[in-house]
């Protein structure tokens, strides 16, 4: 039971890094980005070439593939999103694009690999047994690092300038633009911030589990509904709550019915859109 | 001969489906992307009823049918509360649970995963007689598909999409309508999920996953929203295409992802530049 537990608290630190960067967007653009997902899976391809295939030190890779995907995000935001809302087209359009980059992704990502499951790490990994429960180091080293990132991050955003712009976007994105911030800019950096950490979810997870190219779109869809719990008002609380509750119901969920976890889920949002279309924490 | 009946049989049936998704996002604007939820719905009552009850498949169509729609209205009563966005996206986790619910406790043959094994009406078993049938009843649904949305309810539909207040405030009544048009929307795509089972030698989950909830939307988005003629080309071209490129000489494995990178495209392309679509008359904006 306490080992359900824990495996449901590092998959909430999984979901808690795609789920800040995923609501980021959302509530300062009212982007609803699924290519959030084709960002993650770039990664983690990415980071599977760079330390499998071409051997390079773990430091580096990381780094690389950091860059590589905040960069890969910014692309999607220029390529599609930019001229689409230049053309008028509102935020079920930039919905339906999105999806259609994630989708693209895929295709693209079965082609190259065949579907087949690629795991960057090589061994077992280690772990340290408290009692009659077992932590992986891994585990340990995601939680620790998400709760690192979430406090760096909030610190960033509550004390410097950019912090305090993305701050007024999400407020109110029209009277942000008319008291003089550079939205654009803004918009650039929110694009760099949240692909970056949807690249660093990507490299633990092919670095941990592996991945297949559904594993992006199927982890961004119990993110959504995380973000949705946790509403967009308050960023932060609302992302680390909303990933938590949903940590814990996907592990309980996948332990004692293991077949009906996403049925699980999608009811959950449904019938949280109901009855509380604002989020859980708001 | 015999491969091209049962591809433009399958064109057929998702050009009803088309026209049944195209009621409800163009005409009613509630914006859907589960209808292959309810496409399965459709499918999996015609064929369960068919091969494990041995009920006359003529008669399994109007059953399917009407368990569409009543699963359609149930369905839509709770979401018409959530705004256009909010109820997309809950329509797709709509189609999600409703393939997973099938996938743990559907009906399937003992020892399988899923339905096979349709018994069909001796003239149905060749392949030009099925398709005349099948298109008898596309034209069917397109003729009263154009006449619904050309007649008052049509246009009091459109009104709603556009107007809701201004049509509130005549004395309309925005929920009946939405349910009236999702309820026969549902209806039209139990039909095409009858249909459907024909045109499938083996009947599971899968054929009905999140895929093809893609590819319905870049059918319609492709074709045109707010217009039947639109529903009736996006299918019949993209679907004709998608296997012209099985004739390419490109082995399965890769056909599948090349056709669905080329939708994923042309539907980007299509949000990007042209938004109404081939000669569609709305553009979703909200």
């Amino acid at each position: 039971m306490l080992q359900v537990l824990i495996s449901g608290l590092s998959l909430s630190a999984y979901y808690a890094l795609l789920a800040l960067g995923f609501a980021m967007i959302y509530s300062t653009l009212r982007i609803f980005n699924i290519a959030h997902a084709a960002v993650f899976g770039a990664a983690a391809y990415t980071f599977y070439f760079l330390y499998r295939v071409a051997n390079v030190n773990l430091l580096a890779c990381v780094l690389v593939t950091i860059v590589f995907a905040a960069l890969f995000g910014l692309l999607i935001d220029f390529a599609v999103y930019r001229p689409l809302t230049a053309r008028g087209g509102g935020t079920f359009n930039i919905f339906i694009a999105s999806l259609g980059v994630a989708t693209l992704f895929e295709a693209g990502a079965l082609l190259a690999t065949h579907g087949t499951p690629l795991v960057a790490h090589a061994g077992s990994l280690e772990s340290i047994s408290v009692g009659a429960v077992s932590f992986r180091m891994l585990d340990v080293i995601v939680v620790g690092s998400v709760a690192v990132l979430y406090g760096a991050l909030f610190y960033a955003i509550m004390t410097t300038r950019t912090g305090l712009e993305i701050r007024a976007l999400a407020d109110n994105h029209t009277m942000a633009g008319v008291v003089g911030i550079d939205t654009n800019r803004a918009r650039t950096s929110i694009f760099l911030i949240a692909s970056a950490l949807a690249g660093l979810a990507g490299i633990l997870t092919v670095y941990d589990s592996g991945v297949v190219p559904t594993t992006g779109l199927n982890l961004l869809f119990v993110t959504f509904v995380a973000v949705i719990f946790g509403g967009t008002r308050r960023l932060f609380m609302g992302a680390l709550g909303g990933s938590l509750v949903m940590g814990l119901v996907t592990a309980f969920a996948g332990f004692f019915f293991p077949q009906w976890v996403m049925v699980i889920v999608f009811v959950l949002l449904i019938g949280l859109l109901i009855a509380r279309p604002q989020g859980f924490f708001a | 001969m015999d491969y091209v009946y049962f591809i433009a049989s399958v064109i057929c049936v998702w050009i009803i489906l088309s026209v049944a998704a195209n009621l409800a996002i163009g005409y009613g604007g509630l914006m859907s992307l589960g209808h292959v939820g309810y496409l399965a719905i459709g499918a999996y009552t015609a064929a369960s009823l068919n091969i494990l009850l041995n009920l006359n498949f003529y008669y399994t169509i109007p059953i399917a049918i009407v368990a569409t729609a009543a699963v359609a209205y149930v369905t839509v009563i709770p979401l018409l509360r959530l705004g256009t966005f909010y109820f997309g996206l809950a329509t797709l986790g709509l189609n999600i649970v409703i393939t997973d619910v099938l996938q743990n406790i559907g009906p399937r043959v003992p020892g399988a995963e899923g339905l096979f094994g349709l018994h069909l009406p001796e003239l149905m078993t060749i392949g030009l007689w099925r398709l005349t049938f099948i298109a008898a009843l596309t034209a069917g649904v397109v003729y009263l598909a154009l006449r619904l949305v050309r007649s008052p309810f049509g246009r009091s539909l459109r009104a709603m999409r556009d107007q809701p207040d201004a049509i509130e405030s005549l004395g309309k009544s925005a929920r009946r309508v939405r349910t009236i048009i999702w309820t026969i929307s549902g209806a039209l795509a139990g039909l095409a999920g009858a249909l459907y089972c024909t045109t499938l030698s083996y009947i599971d989950p899968t054929v009905f996953n999140f895929q093809f909830s893609f590819n319905l939307l870049t059918y319609i988005g492709f074709g045109g929203l707010a217009s039947i003629a639109g529903s009736v080309l996006g299918p019949a071209i993209l679907i004709a295409f998608g296997e012209a490129l099985r004739f390419t000489g490109l082995p399965s494995e890769i056909t599948g992802p090349v056709q669905q990178s080329l939708f994923a495209l042309l539907l980007i392309f299509v949000m990007v530049f042209r938004r109404q679509g081939l000669v569609g008359k709305y553009d979703f904006r909200e």
